[in-house]
């Protein structure tokens, strides 16, 4: 058994950070950015996620939006999906909230190296795959190709549109996105359609390739078969991540469980490998 | 270290043992209802049924605050009694669940507030002829401090480590002869469900059981959670936060995956959405996942949840109808 | 650490469990009773949360007066003399009669028998009723005119040895979980299962023959099933002759109903009829079991002499393994009847307009006591609304939500010239109030409740009421002696000596004796050990009566305009208005928020997805809801649960009532659903 703790702490106890600055990024969704109030870094790597506590609505998991080489500060993309989320979007700069966290497996970053990263987002998906993609552009010179994908519901639902541009223009990166549909009524004149679409239409070197897939449940199977059909069919070719209701974080509330994986530590990315043959997983 | 105690002497040595930890020893209630309890001197019911309550929620209760959150947003974690439990009248199969969950929370991270119970506690086990009607309880195989190990008129008594010697130094030493007998009664002893679980288990990792058999169980579950509360070795909870003027209490409360809600996200997706995806991971989880994940399955063989399921479809009686239904029969 | 045993605080089933509480007096959680005969070491989910909302934040703590318009704190002699102060002058001034006290089915019987006895003797009016109004007023009126008794005739134990169990208009799987388990273990163990009712619950999944019979359709099918077990020779003859009076005149009732007209009145087939009367007929110990479905309807009398006909008519009565099951609904509903919290009756069903009952109790409690009979809880409200009622005493009860017609009830309650609540919840009928009195729970008080075996159990109190709160039966005793009735009793073991005294069907019984398994009463004399079947040798009126009945349909049934039919219910999570379940963690995880159950035609028809949160309106009102499109409703029909505030099925309801026992038909009306 573990030896004798430290009394005045624990491991359920957030810590308090500071709200610097909300932007909204479509009516549902806002960006937040925060600071620890003890000055240091979150110390994050991509992929993972802290547990948001607000006094009388718990905790929720939210994935950390930047690359922890963008220091002084983490950034939150969070859709208003219930209570806790919703009392976020209420948040104004210089408010508190607890932290607990980093948690979680991260992206598997050593495999990318050297690779054709494909970097495909579905929908709020788009929130932990941007530490990744802010990761990429900081880190130029150690991807052959990064190719990012994003596809969502409508034009008004994109997340991060000044990223996406700016990532557009970037020399680093491929990037397109694509939307579902687009109302007749709305200024889009981008693609539409789903995002297999998109996949489909990408010339890469398959053996050399690596995607990394971030999007809702319904996502995964029809991107995944895409991905198949353009040859990446080998082990450590594709990368997911799965979220399940999160209570604690750290393997101990048992929601996350996908047979005898957790989610919150030996995910939320995994090898699509890890998981495919369990029930449920996908 | 073996000593030989007459009844007297249990008497004598928890009493010395009630003067330095929070001691339960096995008692009846009202009704009859066999479970540990705080120790008033009194009689101690030495020989019966396992208790009923699960020796784990001790150290992890069905309500258990975590933290303190202050109107200002400060976090103290919730502070626990100083006193460690000693807990008397554990059965092997308790000790095991114990051990257990134990494993569990000190996985890394450590939960430090199971642990902030649970170091120091004091895990006392009753075998030899203290079961239902004198019956045979097997011979602890570590997992505790001290074991008291029924046989008739007498009793032997072990360490269950070095550090709790001194607890039985003054008692004469027991008859290694007779704790040999009782170790191989222990091996000999078989468990009754066992078989039906062990076979289920195979069964299970073979996925030799359909889907319509889930279905057809989960008809019959009234979703009382009892199956999952009663358990020793399940451990999910969920959080709840209570605001009063004076701060925020956030504790963890035990819930059950037989819950609809359970996994249900936000957005309304459910990977157990079904009480027949939610019936099979309550038998699946103890009997495929956990080996897989901890190397020894998560059912003890305790058969609380028998007990408590309204409509008989706890671990036992679901293996066995598994083991009955769908075992391909021995050619011979 | 200490365990209180206790009964629980929700259904009627009568569960026992005990109250964990750790070295700093705050609950822990809950252990069913392991020897108990009906937790058997077992309980429901509300069962396992018992002990969650005893110590939620939101518990009334102080007393408050409303003082310009909001409720202010204060201290227990202001508001009490001012309830005293305003009941007595609105008596005074308007007559005894435009007062109305509420009792609940949540409080003792001690609390029950005293708030009656407030009512009687206190302030000289019979008007006291509760909530049973609401739930089994028809079966009281209907049962008490056949056998002579209002209450379930056999025990929880009978399942365990009949042979058939006819369920109709109950979802006891959900509403009394721990019934519904033994119905399934009856199964298992080879038992026959009739199940009608018109949504697929869990038990219709076992049953051998399901019956979806049109809501408010059960006399038609009940007399269906008579004539058909007439023509077939199936009726117990001799049962009929010796036990049983009026056989003629039912015998000519059930003529027009043959197979092929009740299949049409019902929406059956013929022969679903047909095997479901053999079936039933031809088992020699046949239970019935019935809730709700049954009761709660502008005919919900009817429905129970139908129901009460056919057991006599196969003498499926006074023996183990049969009888007329009615399941009670909360814990106490069958206590608060027995304690005369009821217009007509004082304790022991005595009629208030029997001179001999009237003076045996008023030399008892040394007053005079008023002759006429009371008005009907639900008679009270539109009283209310048309001004004849202006003072109200509620006792743990949330009409707001739990009344049909929500709308009638708000103005009711907001007409009234006082209301007084005594509640442990903020609820929404509390809001509405002129004093609040913060009472203590289940948890925090001794008392007995009676379950729907009429099993009379102990009540423990294991931690302190929160603040100043009180004990119901101390708030009650401090008005009596505002009255100047004398109620010195120091504990609640004083009140149930003196209901002995006066009830002859709990003479019998004494807190010592209810240690243990507590007796079903009757329990006549200190050593009479209960009494697990009633109408054993003849029933409690002599000969069992036939009460022919005819068949009326609803009185709102879907049209053009409102083409869905509208039922009403509870789930298995929630508890009533969900004052308590709302505040139990788990419990409102799991469900929580409104919803309203839509079969997969109609929604597709309205083209709505399940989640989706749509508009359901009535005659009388609208409300939102979540939809869930679900094969457990038929065609035509939606059900919504009462629970949620925010989408209050109440608001729709029809308050048409039966004209005999007052209960509204909350289980028809006609609706639409628009999406929103
Ligand atoms: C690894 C991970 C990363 C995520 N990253 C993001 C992200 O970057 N951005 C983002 O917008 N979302 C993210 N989510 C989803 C986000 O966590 C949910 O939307 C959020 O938890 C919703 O919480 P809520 O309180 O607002 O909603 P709720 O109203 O609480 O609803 C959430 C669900 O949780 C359950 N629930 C609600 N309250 C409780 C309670 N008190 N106790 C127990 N169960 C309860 C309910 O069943 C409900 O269905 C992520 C989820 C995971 C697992
Ligand atoms: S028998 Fe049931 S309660 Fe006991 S360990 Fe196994 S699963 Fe848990
Ligand atoms: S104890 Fe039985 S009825 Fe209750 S949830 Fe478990 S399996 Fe279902
Ligand atoms: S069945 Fe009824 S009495 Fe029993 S635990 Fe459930 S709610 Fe309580
Ligand atoms: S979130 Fe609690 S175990 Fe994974």
């Amino acid at each position: 058994m573990p030896q004798p703790l430290n009394d005045s702490t624990s491991i359920y106890v957030p810590q308090p950070c500071t709200l610097l600055e909300v932007s909204d990024l479509t009516p549902q969704e806002k960006l937040f950015r925060l600071c620890l109030d003890s000055g240091g870094e979150l110390g994050q790597q991509p992929g993972q996620f802290v547990q948001v506590s607000i006094p009388g609505l718990t905790e929720a998991p939210i994935s950390v939006a930047n690359s922890p080489t963008r220091r002084g500060y983490f950034e939150l993309g969070v859709r208003k999906a219930g209570t806790l989320t919703g009392a976020m979007h209420q948040l104004q700069p210089g408010d508190t909230l607890g932290i607990r966290g980093p948690f979680g497996r991260p992206f598997q970053l050593a495999a990318l190296v050297d690779k054709e990263v494909l970097l495909i987002a579905g929908g709020c998906g788009l929130a932990p795959l941007r530490s990744l993609i802010q990761y990429c552009q900081d880190r130029p010179g150690d991807f052959k190709s990064v190719h990012i994908l994003y596809g969502a519901r409508s034009p008004q639902d994109l997340l991060f549109k000044e990223d996406l541009e700016n990532w557009q223009s970037s020399e680093t990166f491929s990037c397109r996105y694509i939307v579902d549909k687009s109302p007749g009524s709305s200024c889009y004149d981008g693609e539409t359609g789903l995002i297999t679409r998109l996949i489909g239409a990408l010339e890469i070197d398959s053996k050399n390739g690596c995607a990394v897939v971030v999007g809702p449940p319904p996502m995964y199977r029809p991107v995944i078969a895409e991905l198949r059909r353009l040859g990446l069919t080998g082990k450590r070719q594709i990368m997911l991540s799965l979220e399940r209701q999160m209570r604690c974080g750290i393997g101990k509330c048992g929601h996350c469980t996908i047979e005898h994986l957790y989610c919150c530590t030996d995910g939320p990315i995994f090898w699509l490998e890890e998981i495919e043959h369990l029930r449920g997983a996908l | 270290m073996l000593k030989r105690l007459v009844e007297r002497d249990i008497y004598d040595l928890l009493g010395r043992i009630a003067d330095s930890y929070r001691l339960r020893v096995p008692g009846l209630l009202d009704d009859g209802t066999r479970t540990l309890l705080p120790w008033d001197g009194q009689q101690i019911s030495l020989f019966g049924e396992p208790p009923q309550r699960k020796p784990t929620a001790y150290f992890f209760p069905q309500t258990d605050p975590l933290l303190k959150i202050d109107p200002r947003g400060q976090a103290t974690p919730a502070a626990v009694a100083e006193k460690p439990f000693a807990l008397f009248g554990l059965d092997s199969i308790d000790l095991a669940a114990l051990a257990f969950t134990d494993r569990f929370f000190s996985n890394p991270p450590p939960d430090d507030h199971y642990l902030r119970r649970r170091n120091g506690a004091l895990l006392i086990g009753l075998t030899g002829y203290a079961g239902p009607s004198r019956g045979f309880l097997p011979l602890v195989k570590g997992n505790c401090d001290l074991e008291l190990i029924a046989c008739g008129e007498y009793w032997l008594a072990r360490a269950g480590c070095k550090s709790a010697d001194h607890w039985l130094a003054h008692y004469p030493p027991g008859d290694q002869e007779q704790l040999a007998v009782l170790q191989r009664e222990s091996a000999q002893w078989n468990h009754r469900a066992a078989v039906d679980v062990q076979q289920a288990m195979e069964l299970l990792r073979q996925d030799m059981v359909p889907d319509s058999f889930w279905e057809e169980i989960a008809s019959r579950c009234i979703l009382c959670s009892g199956c999952n509360l009663a358990c020793p070795t399940c451990t999910c909870f969920c959080v709840q936060d209570r605001q009063t003027a004076t701060g925020t209490v956030r504790s963890r409360v035990w819930d059950s995956c037989q819950l609809d809600a359970f996994m249900r996200e936000a957005s309304g997706h459910n990977p157990l959405g079904t009480e027949a995806l939610r019936t099979r991971r309550r038998i699946y989880h103890k009997l495929v996942a956990d080996p897989e994940r901890w190397g020894e399955p998560g059912c003890v063989l305790c058969g609380r949840c028998d007990r408590a399921c309204p409509t008989g479809i706890g671990m036992f009686a679901v293996a066995k109808e598994i083991a009955s239904r769908f075992a391909i029969s021995s050619p011979d | 650490m200490t365990a209180t045993l206790t009964t629980c605080p929700y259904c009627g089933t009568g569960c026992n469990f005990y109250l964990l509480r750790d070295e700093d007096g705050r609950l822990t959680g809950v252990e069913p009773a392991g020897n108990h005969p009906t937790s058997r070491g077992q309980l429901c989910i509300k069962g396992w949360n018992a002990h969650a909302f005893v110590e939620h934040p939101d518990r009334l703590t102080i007393p408050q007066i409303r003082t310009k318009g909001n409720l202010q704190p204060v201290d227990w002699q202001t508001a009490l003399d001012l309830i005293h102060e305003k009941l007595s002058g609105i008596a005074e001034k308007h007559g005894p009669d435009s007062l109305m006290f509420l009792s609940s089915a949540k409080v003792s019987n001690e609390e029950n028998y005293l708030l009656m006895k407030l009512a009687r003797a206190g302030y000289g009016t019979n008007n006291i009723d509760h909530c049973a109004r609401l739930c089994h007023s028809s079966t009281v009126t209907g049962l008490v005119e056949t056998l002579g008794s209002g209450a379930m005739t056999n025990s929880l134990s009978c399942f365990d040895e009949t042979e058939l169990i006819f369920v109709i208009g109950s979802n006891t799987t959900e509403q009394h979980p721990l019934i519904g388990s033994r119905i399934l273990q009856a199964v298992w163990r080879g038992a026959k299962l009739i199940v009608a009712d018109s949504r697929k619950i869990r038990l219709a999944r076992h049953a051998d023959l399901h019956l979806r019979h049109m809501n408010g359709t059960d006399v038609a099918l009940l007399n269906g099933l008579m004539r058909q077990i007439l023509l077939e020779g199936l009726e117990n003859r001799s049962f009929i002759a010796s036990r049983t009076e009026n056989f003629a005149a039912l015998e000519k009732s059930l003529a027009p109903f043959h197979p092929e007209y009740v299949a049409k009145v019902t929406g059956l087939l013929p022969e679903q009829i047909i095997s479901a009367a053999r079936m039933y007929a031809k088992a020699e110990k046949a239970m019935i079991v019935y809730a709700m479905g049954i009761t709660q309807h502008s005919h919900g009398v009817d429905n129970v002499r139908a129901v009460s006909n056919l057991a006599l008519l196969t003498g499926n009565l006074g023996r183990p393994g049969t009888g007329v099951n009615p399941l009670r609904g909360q814990n106490n509903v069958q206590g608060a009847c027995d304690m005369g919290a009821l217009p007509d009756v004082y304790s022991g069903y005595q009629r208030v307009s029997d001179p001999a009952a009237r003076l045996k109790f008023s030399a008892a409690w040394q007053t005079r006591l008023p002759e006429k009979p009371g008005l009907l809880s639900t008679h009270a409200i539109e009283a209310a609304a048309a001004g004849k009622i202006r003072g109200m005493l509620i006792l743990g009860e949330n009409p707001m939500l739990s009344d049909a017609n929500q709308n009638l009830v708000r103005q009711a309650l907001e007409k009234l010239e006082f209301l007084a609540v005594i509640d442990i919840f903020p609820t929404e009928t509390a809001q509405l109030a002129d004093v609040v009195l913060p009472a203590a729970c289940y948890a925090e008080r001794d008392g007995t409740f009676t379950s729907t075996e009429r099993r009379v159990q102990r009540g423990r109190k294991a931690v302190a009421p929160p603040g100043e709160a009180q004990a119901d039966w101390q708030i009650l005793c401090a008005l009596l002696q505002r009255c100047g009735v004398k109620a010195d009793y120091a504990e609640p073991g004083e009140i149930m000596a003196e209901i002995s005294g006066l009830t002859p069907s709990y003479a019998g019984i004494s807190y010592a004796r209810l240690d243990g398994n507590g007796l079903q009463w009757p329990c006549p004399d200190a050593q009479h050990p209960g009494t697990p079947i009633l109408h054993r040798e003849q029933c409690a009126r002599g000969k069992g009566r036939f009460s022919p009945v005819a068949y009326r349909p609803p009185k709102e049934l879907p049209d053009a305009s409102y083409p869905l039919l509208l039922n009403t219910g509870r789930t298995g999570i929630h508890w009533h208005t969900g004052s308590m379940t709302r505040r139990s963690h788990l419990l409102d995880r799991e469900e929580r928020s409104a919803f309203v159950e839509i079969n997969p035609e109609d929604a597709e028809k309205l083209q709505v997805r399940t989640r989706q949160q749509v508009k359901i309106s009535s005659r009388r009102g609208a409300i939102q809801a979540a939809a869930k499109v679900t094969e457990r409703v038929p065609p035509g029909q939606i059900f919504i649960p009462f629970h949620f505030a925010e989408g209050a099925a109440n608001a729709l309801t029809n308050n048409a009532l039966d004209p005999e026992s007052g209960i509204p038909e909350f289980k028809v009306c006609a609706v639409r659903i628009d999406p929103c």
